[in-house]
């Protein structure tokens, strides 16, 4: 999902190649079963035509498209392959479009804390209700269960929340069993928000169907819908049809395999797709299809564009961002081990469903005005596309580690667009206004620094900002931060470990912290200790620096030479947050001289001394820049002798806007 | 006639450019006030940090956000500084009769002639813009309903420019309501200056009636002049993004303060050039038997002394202009004049 709540869509995507060193099937794992496979795993080569993941669900879908009505009737028959080591009896479903209505969690949250473009000053709005309603439920073999079924609230207990059911069987299903429901369902699409629902003739399909809860550390994790959580769910197959009137043309998570047009003026498409824990589709009559392809270290990846209508000449932005995207993923983490990718641009008006990722279909966001200088288009591409890797391959659970999907995957989303559009502007280049996204991820960070720790149920943080804060930006600063302290090669020797030890399965943070100790071989613990499970704050300061004439006590001590006269310099720096950080201290004396000291920052402050020939001129922490976390670059530094340029500058924009706007509203006079 | 207003109206200006002059320094000035305690605020963070290079060397967004974000709010310092702009406000309401004086007599004015006319006239041009909010405050509303609208547009109507386009043409309805609204209270300014007028309902309707069948022409003016202005403003825009270093502070500052001098100037173009028009379109009867004849040929300027006043006085100044050439009262030779 996108990494900032509000209209305009942001950031995401990416892309990829193939896959030459999966694991055999037998050890592929879930985390439900097993821990991670062991590191040789990545080495060994897949096995044509087995699946890429342990297959906990089979899901076939038939549904059918009343855009009149702006409603889905489907049916639904999933086959659950019960791997949990234990008899099942009872079983949660997710109902997530349950979450639009104004009684619901979601909408209490959204009220109390706002969402995506849901401030907390906004009201309801009718034309935002959603529903989903079971219309029935049957076990085969066991017969109808619809009376059966509960609504549960299992996070707030809010009664009114409608967005868990659960369904107990009258006997449980055994270890290695399958068991098969038959659900009829009918459903009310929202206005577009949070990701789903219609926009005149558009249709964002998302979250639509009752989906079951995953089995994991030993209980059932099916959480209620949040205003700042996603989704969860285990890899399987998916067959699905859709039906839809016969103009309109469709996108949707998987392959098309076949079509059919039906005598009633609509058509049947059939998709398949595995080795996936969710499906999405869209439907439009005004989408512009943009076919293209790329070719990886796993096979050539077909490339589903959905333009629309306005958004023409943001397609090469689009694909630029993409393909290079796709190319950083391969040759930095690991392949794309699928053969399409679907990027859906949605039309004005519906940016509510942009910025959103889905097993091999991902959503963007542009607008018709939008400058090449701002690469809001790109980013959000490869903000989206690198879910498919972190969310869509490796799938932590976004509840409960939002920080591990969205947070690594920014973090990634940095790295590639410097890799893409350069250091320094990889996010703006207009104007003469610059900035990268790590700076605008670091920006995000320091609006709630402290508010939370990374490790939070996504639906704990204190409020919206301060989820997208901490998930997305403090994450992506910690992990440049950590990199700075193993190395880049390292740091992406690590990712690359993680994600092919993880990916189709359900890893923790622990596994992914402990990933990078193993690959750096060091002990991280200390920083995980304040980065990802506190809230300390790190900000380091040149307090000071000063030279001293050593004869200064002399009545009439000789002119001061340079080069001659005896100094003693002083540098104090101060650790002035809590946050404890080893740090780089850079002395820059006037011969030309420059010295490093290092500081374990583990004191309040310390103070070096020198006696030389010469005055200290300035002095920098982190001269090299890779303490992002530092919450006050400002202070990193101090130099002797004052340069007041950057003040004249911006003292010279500002007057120029008091004296425009004090001409302005003389033209009232 | 159009242009022979604009150029009589910019060959007033240029003539009279003491006048744009003091306004400039006074905008500048009490911008500079305002501006004073956040480059104060800004200078302790910035002065003797490296990290300030990135705000040197172009404009580095991230730096400049951790700047704003900085606890002691150095950018906020910056905002009473839009207090000034009130003043500023207050200030043009104040001297407004003294310009207009100065174009319509197109001479010199002592010290005590200016602000005599500056004190005359404030009340009564106060009492102007109170008028006016009768019609700025529909028109804002209106602007806010475009803005509401076309928003709303956007989101909804199918045809993805629809908004953009009925927000366009709305801006620029609103624009021409505001543009027309200001050019009938200018010429109402003008009328009070030239008629010595107190009711200003009154002038309102002999401006308006001034203004009936020259509308077009007198707006065409007034529209040519302000396209100047916007134009200057688009040319340095242009040459500051591409020929302006980052780091040239002087050139930007050069360049901008260019602009508004220009924006101060053609707004006094236009106040000249309304003068100009409406001292061709209503010229003044002819004076009472008692007072000097005038001469067919009027000298630009009123030289201490000399018995011929400029076209369009009012009798009372006309009077006293007579008196002064016949030694009455004397001339204040050594006083600043504008």
């Amino acid at each position: 999902m996108s990494r900032l709540p509000d209209a305009i869509a942001r950031y995401r995507l990416v892309i990829f190649a193939l896959f030459l060193f999966l694991p055999p099937p037998w050890r592929v794992t879930t985390s439900a079963q097993t821990a991670a496979p062991a590191a040789s795993a990545l080495k060994e080569a897949p096995v044509p035509g087995m699946p890429l993941s342990v297959h906990v669900v089979a899901y076939q879908i038939d549904a059918r498209l009343d855009p009149a009505r702006k409603s889905i009737a489907a049916t639904e028959t999933l086959t659950y392959h019960n791997l949990t080591g234990q008899p099942l009896a009872v079983f949660p479903f997710h109902l997530y479009l349950n979450a639009f209505q104004p009684k619901s969690t979601f909408m209490t949250e959204v009220r109390l804390g706002g969402t995506r473009g849901t401030g907390p000053q906004s009201g309801w709005d009718p034309k935002h209700y959603g529903a989903i309603e079971v219309k029935s439920l049957e076990v085969v073999g066991v017969g109808d269960l619809t009376r059966q079924m509960e609504f549960i609230q299992p996070d707030d207990g809010h009664k009114d929340d409608h967005t868990v059911f659960q369904v107990r069987l009258p006997k449980p299903v055994p270890p290695g069993d399958d068991v098969q429901f038959r659900i009829a369902f009918h459903e009310q699409l929202p206005e577009v928000l949070e990701r789903t629902g219609y926009k005149r003739d558009f249709f964002m399909v998302g979250q639509w169907f009752p989906k079951v809860g995953v089995w994991w550390h030993g209980a059932w994790n099916c959480h209620q819908f949040h205003s700042t959580s996603e989704f969860f769910a285990d890899f399987g197959t998916f067959d699905v049809k859709t039906t839809v009137p016969a103009n309109y043309i469709l996108g949707s998570t998987g392959d098309p395999v076949a079509s059919l047009n039906n005598p009633d003026g609509t058509k049947t498409v059939t998709w398949h797709a595995e080795d996936i824990h969710d499906f999405s589709w869209t439907a439009s009559p005004n989408f512009h299809l943009v076919e293209d392809s790329w070719t990886g270290s796993a096979g050539t990846v077909k490339i589903h564009l959905l333009m629309s209508p306005g958004h023409l000449r943001q397609t090469r932005r689009y694909l630029h961002s993409l393909k290079g995207t796709l190319d950083r993923f391969d040759r930095w983490y690991g392949p794309y081990p699928y053969d399409r990718i679907t990027v859906v641009d949605p039309p004005h008006g519906a940016l509510e469903a942009g910025g959103m990722e889905y097993p091999t279909l991902i959503t963007g966001g542009s607008a018709w005005w939008e400058p090449r200088g701002l690469r809001e288009t790109e980013i959000v591409t490869e903000h989206e596309f690198g879910h498919q890797y972190w969310y869509g391959m490796v799938a932590t659970n976004e509840f409960e580690e939002a920080w591990m999907d969205e947070g690594i995957n920014s973090y990634a989303e940095a790295k590639i667009l410097d890799s893409l559009y350069g250091q320094g502007q990889s996010a703006v280049n207009l104007l003469g206004m610059t900035a990268d996204d790590s700076g605008i991820l670091r920006m995000e960070y320091l609006d709630e620094p402290d508010t939370d720790p990374m490790a939070r149920f996504a639906y704990k943080y204190m409020n919206t900002s301060a989820y997208g804060g901490i998930t997305y930006g403090k994450t992506a600063t910690v992990l440049l931060t950590l990199e700075g302290l193993i190395g880049e090669d390292t740091m992406r020797r690590a990712m690359h470990t993680y994600f092919m030890r993880y990916r189709f399965t359900h890893p923790t943070g622990e596994d992914f912290l402990k990933t990078i100790e193993e690959v750096s071989g060091q002990n991280l613990r200390w920083y995980y200790d304040q980065a990802v499970y506190g809230t300390n704050i790190l900000d380091y300061e040149v307090l000071n620096i000063r030279s001293d004439r050593i004869d200064w006590h002399e009545k009439k001590p000789p002119p001061a030479k340079e080069g001659q006269t005896l100094y003693r310099d002083t540098v104090l720096v101060h650790r002035k947050g809590d946050f404890i950080f080893p740090v780089e201290v850079e002395v820059k004396f006037s011969n030309g001289e420059r010295l490093r000291e290092h500081w374990d920052g583990r004191d309040r402050w310390i103070r070096y001394t020198y006696e030389k020939k010469a005055r200290v001129i300035s002095a920098e922490i982190d001269p090299d820049h890779k303490v992002l976390l530092d919450r006050d670059f400002f202070n990193d530094s101090k130099t002797e002798k004052p340069d007041s340029r950057a003040t004249r500058k911006l003292s010279t924009y500002w007057l120029f806007v008091t004296q425009g706007m004090a001409q302005l509203l003389a033209w009232f006079a | 006639m159009n242009i022979g207003i604009i150029r009589g109206g910019a060959g007033l200006v240029w003539r009279r450019q003491s006048v744009l002059w003091w306004i400039f320094a006074v905008n500048l000035l009490l911008a500079l006030a305002g501006t004073l305690p956040m480059a104060s605020r800004t200078g302790a963070i910035l002065n003797n940090s490296l990290e300030s290079a990135k705000l040197v060397h172009g404009m580095d967004l991230p730096a400049l956000a951790g700047l704003a974000m900085d606890p002691s709010h150095p950018l906020s310092s910056g905002m009473p500084a839009l207090g000034f702009a009130v003043v500023f406000f207050v200030f043009m309401l104040f001297i407004e009769g003294g310009v207009l004086e100065v174009y319509r007599l197109d001479r010199k004015l002592t010290r005590a002639e200016f602000f005599g006319a500056c004190g005359t006239f404030f009340w009564r041009f106060a009492r102007l813009v109170l008028y006016s909010l009768i019609l700025l405050i529909p028109i804002f509303l209106a602007a806010q309903f475009v803005i509401n609208r076309s928003g709303k547009l956007a989101r909804d109507a199918a045809p993805p420019m629809a908004g953009f386009w009925f927000e366009a043409a709305g801006l620029v309805i609103v624009l021409f309501l505001l543009m027309a609204v200001r050019l009938w209270f200018d010429l109402a300014q003008v009328d009070a200056v030239r008629e010595d007028e107190r009711a200003m309902r009154r002038g309102l309707r002999r401006a308006a009636r001034a203004m009936r069948g020259h509308f077009w022409r007198l707006f065409w003016v007034f529209f040519r002049i302000s396209l100047a202005g916007w134009v200057f403003l688009a040319a340095a825009f242009w040459v500051w993004v591409r020929h302006v270093r980052p780091e040239s502070i002087r050139a930007s500052c050069l360049l901008s303060q260019a602009v508004l001098l220009v924006w101060l100037g053609t707004r006094l173009w236009q106040r000249a050039s309304e003068t100009l028009w409406y001292e061709r379109q209503s010229p003044l009867p002819a004076p009472a038997p008692s007072t000097p004849e005038l001469s067919p040929a009027q000298p630009s300027t009123l030289e201490p002394g000399s018995p011929e006043p400029s076209p369009g006085l009012r009798p009372d100044q006309v009077q006293n202009l007579a008196s002064t050439a016949s030694g009455a009262a004397k001339p204040l030779e050594n006083e600043r004049a504008f």
